[in-house]
């Protein structure tokens, strides 16, 4: 793990975190007009901006809370990039007319790049384990959610009516199908060789 | 693989391995690559799952928000601006008036406490949350109604004493009030601490003093403000016209 100084632009990180209207709002008037402007330059307009925004913060949000992500270089930069990631993979897939790109001269900033590359893996990452979860049986889904949920094992037993013994056993094998799930997903090697 | 690792995975994660099975499980981290790839992935799974449960209802509170405040922010830019059409005539007139008023406003005189102050509507409530408090708080403030505001927060900070977003909000209202004491006090101590509401904080005891007329503290507030702040160009404005 990198030891870099933490940006003081973090205090956007953690007042998402924290659910700050103050912050959010804040997150919009400073930085949202740059990512409208490119979206609406590159074949978008301000509908779709709108979504790319909030997809993005909810990304921030789950990586600052599940990974406690810590920004090493401005808020401004990393965001839009990260806007940008989005919205050309969104054009990507869509593609229904030819796309024009009209690149615009990037501040280079080498860790806002490292940074954003590394959200949209977690991103795709979340999306490819949220997928797979569903696969698995009832029984499974409902007994993951019951033990992260209640966190006691012993509650989780008596809530579902099984032995505590059959119930640990039982988690670890439904993480374990998931496993096996993700680990077969040719996504996930996909998304191994990027990192 | 057979389902006696994914115990193991278990049991090591939750640190209920005896010393000697600690052992040999780091050993096999070590040396076997699949086995090594297969613990990663089950307990970044772990993590996942964790946060996805554990955390579902702060989630679905900071979603909410985030899709109001966005709305907000789109119903702005969306709103098409009127345009009027002036005829020549009405040109003349409207220049007259212009020149008039633009000698007014160019006469020296102090700056004013309106003239620098705006308060964007907040949003406080969650949706559903049912804080019917916090709603009434929230639609006074939005109504700038402040004497009402500033009851409602007082009451909300009886039960959430540490709440830093509603002193400020409460500090607001009463400067709006011309309470100055109790603003003043709530804003130095919000502008020396380190929460996010440090920058808000010192611009509003900066403002406060301008209401007061005491020109001199508030240019001493205003140096404070960090040049990261978001009002740091109002204040820049405003220090030039006090000094």
């Amino acid at each position: 793990m990198s030891r870099k100084k933490i940006h003081e632009d973090q205090k956007y990180i953690d007042g998402l975190l924290q659910n700050n209207s103050f912050i959010i709002q804040a997150i919009y008037d400073k930085f949202a007009p740059k990512v409208i402007n490119y979206i609406k330059s590159n074949s978008g307009d301000a509908d779709r901006a709108q979504d790319v925004i909030q997809e993005t913060l909810v990304v921030i949000y789950n990586q600052a809370s599940e990974k406690k992500l810590q920004l090493t270089c401005p808020f401004d930069a990393y965001f839009f990039l990260l806007c940008k990631r989005k919205w050309l993979n969104k054009l990507k897939k869509t593609s229904l007319k030819e796309v024009t790109i009209n690149e615009e001269v990037l501040s280079k900033d080498d860790d806002a790049e490292q940074l954003a590359i590394e959200s949209s893996i977690f991103e795709d990452k979340q999306a490819l384990f949220n997928k797979m979860f569903q696969k698995l049986g009832a029984a499974c889904k409902d007994l993951l959610k019951a033990t992260f949920k209640i966190k006691s094992m012993e509650e989780v037993a008596s809530t579902l009516g099984i032995s505590y013994a059959y119930a640990r056993k039982k988690k670890s094998q439904c993480i374990g199908k998931l496993t096996k799930l993700v680990q077969e997903s040719p996504m996930f090697n996909q998304l191994k060789n990027e990192l | 693989m057979d389902t006696q690792n994914y115990t193991l995975f278990e049991d090591y994660l939750n640190g209920t391995l005896t010393e000697n099975e600690k052992i040999s499980f780091e050993s096999n981290l070590k040396n076997n690559t699949i086995f090594n790839e297969e613990f990663n992935t089950y307990k970044e799974l772990s993590g996942f799952l964790e946060h996805k449960f554990q955390y579902e209802d702060a989630s679905a509170a900071f979603q909410n928000n985030l899709t109001t405040i966005s709305n907000k922010h789109f119903e702005k830019l969306k709103t098409p601006k009127r345009i009027i059409k002036f005829k020549t005539w009405q040109f003349a007139i409207a220049a007259s008036l212009l020149l008039f008023f633009g000698i007014q406003y160019f006469s020296p005189s102090s700056p004013s406490y309106n003239d620098f102050t705006s308060y964007d509507t907040i949003s406080l409530v969650l949706r559903d949350s049912g804080n019917k408090l916090l709603t009434n708080a929230e639609v006074a403030f939005n109504a700038k109604n402040f004497i009402k505001a500033e009851q409602y927060f007082s009451q909300l900070l009886e039960t959430d004493v540490n709440n830093n977003e509603l002193k400020l909000y409460k500090a607001f209202s009463q400067i709006e009030l011309n309470q100055f004491n109790e603003a003043d006090t709530t804003l130095s101590i919000l502008s020396k601490g380190n929460s996010v509401y440090k920058n808000k904080a010192t611009w509003y005891l900066a403002l406060s003093k301008l209401k007061q007329k005491e020109y001199a503290a508030c240019i001493t507030v205003l140096k404070t403000i960090d040049a990261e702040a978001d009002d740091y160009k109002k204040a820049k404005k405003l220090l030039k016209k006090l000094e």
